[in-house]
């Protein structure tokens, strides 16, 4: 069976076609599809960029208006995958079990966030899936300016929205 | 220099403030504040944590300073760091026994002079509600009216001043564009400021009784139910109004301290009845059969 892909439509720049990893991540990549399908990531932003190393989106309107999430899910980082450059992984708090919509793309090879024990400080994070078409959109987004918005850190000043999320 | 006079003009009753109404079924609320949980307090988190897993009550009110200090949400914002400092690991328990706590029954917050800077976001991720500072609750046929209680202690001009400052968008925006670390260093030396103050005044500021009357007068509630004071106590303030003064917690203190407000409909179409209860009792119902 072939992996699902998810395109996200990125205002003014273009697509960034995602290929979901079902097999190593079957749970990530069920929950993200499930976002997919019910438009929570239409109109979304990419809302912590930090160049070198990841942008992260899923979870903010434009303008920062946090949007309301599902169930967190397991964390899937102890599957093999290991967070390098395009490749998209699930975003969480402290809490390794507390990931729900929001996910980011890794920018470097991000070694430091591979799952390496299964505590707290070791259990890393979770990818799902890689960018087979549009690293060159992942590489300008990562390259905006940023700033502080209110509770935020390296928020991109001028909003990049996700217009659609859509599944193949 | 702002007179004590056009200062309490200045506290006028809020026009209109919050009004929630609870559903029909609900025979049991509680109200706790005060509880200042922060990472050194373990004894605290963990009472807490117990009575919020065991209530039976159908909704637990927190009127304000659940936190001992809070600078931003963004301590506890999801994303991977680029160095491997953790994430507010403190934050993150409190937020999970929240996230728990919800699942099963209502939880209502209202900001307290420490942790007004906790945002919709953090409430939202944990399943709470925010209440405005006050708040009308209608329960039992009666009016109550909720606030943290800082915002009455009038007499207090100095504070009344600062709260002003602090409370004002302007200050807020300034504050929140500043680093992480920043802020936990301007917070550290407002709190040692305040103590400092604290410990070279010859008394303590209560809440004002003409204001509490005030208040409940221009909402039509009989019962002022706030925190702040650490001075629980009933206060009988005439024409059959009420003022109700919650127990801050401290359980690593000698005796420990910790207690709900509850709040009990015996029968539907009876009076509420409430009753301080220590924590652990919170599991039991108290109404006569």
């Amino acid at each position: 069976m072939a992996n699902p892909q998810v395109e996200l439509h990125i205002h003014k720049l273009g697509v960034i076609t995602l290929e979901l990893d079902a097999d190593k991540a079957p749970k990530s990549a069920a929950n993200f599809l499930d976002y997919v399908n019910q438009g929570h990531y239409n109109n979304t932003v990419f809302h912590r960029v930090i160049p070198g190393f990841m942008v992260q989106g899923g979870g903010f309107e434009p303008g920062m208006k946090e949007k309301r999430s599902g169930t967190p899910i397991t964390n899937e980082a102890n599957n093999g995958l290991k967070n390098q450059q395009y490749t998209v992984a699930m975003a969480r708090t402290n809490d390794p079990h507390s990931a729900t919509a929001q996910f980011f793309i890794n920018v470097g090879d991000n070694g430091f966030l591979n799952h390496s024990a299964p505590n707290p400080q070791g259990w890393g994070y979770a990818v799902f899936g890689r960018v087979v078409s549009g690293t060159e959109i992942v590489d300008r987004i990562k390259a905006v300016a940023t700033g502080r918005k209110g509770f935020h850190d390296d928020v991109p000043v001028d909003d990049v929205v996700i217009e659609k999320a859509v599944a193949l | 220099m702002v007179s004590a006079e056009s200062a309490r003009a200045a506290q006028a009753a809020p026009p209109h403030p919050q009004r929630l109404t609870v559903p029909r079924a609900w025979r049991r609320v509680d109200f706790i504040s005060d509880l200042h949980l922060q990472p050194q307090d373990r004894a605290t988190f963990l009472d807490w944590s117990r009575y919020m897993q065991q209530t039976c009550a159908d909704a637990i009110f927190i009127l304000g300073d659940l936190f001992e200090v809070w600078v931003g949400d963004d301590a506890i914002a999801p994303g991977p760091l680029p160095n491997e400092a953790p994430q507010a690991p403190f934050e993150i328990a409190v937020a999970s026994v929240l996230a728990r706590t919800t699942q099963r029954c209502s939880v209502f917050f209202m900001h307290g002079n420490r942790d007004f800077l906790v945002g919709t976001g953090f409430l939202q991720r944990c399943g709470v509600q925010l209440l405005s500072d006050p708040c009308v609750l209608e329960f039992g046929d009666q009016r109550w009216l909720l606030s943290h209680g800082d915002a009455l202690c009038w007499d207090d001009t100095d504070y009344m001043q600062f709260r002003r400052m602090v409370r004002s968008p302007v200050w807020t925006q300034q504050f929140l564009a500043q680093s992480l670390v920043q802020r936990r260093a301007i917070a550290r030396d407002l709190r040692q400021r305040s103590e400092s103050r604290k410990a070279a005044q010859v008394q303590w500021f209560d809440v004002d009784s003409d204001g509490a009357r005030q208040w409940l007068g221009a909402t039509r509630s009989t019962v002022l139910l706030h925190g702040h004071t650490h001075r629980p106590q009933d206060h009988d303030l005439g024409s059959g109004l009420q003022r109700i003064v919650l127990s801050d917690w401290d359980c690593a203190a000698s005796p420990s301290r910790a207690q709900v407000m509850r709040l009990e409909l015996p029968r539907p179409g009876q009076a509420a009845v409430f009753s301080r209860i220590a924590p652990e009792l919170s599991a039991h119902t108290g109404a006569p059969k």
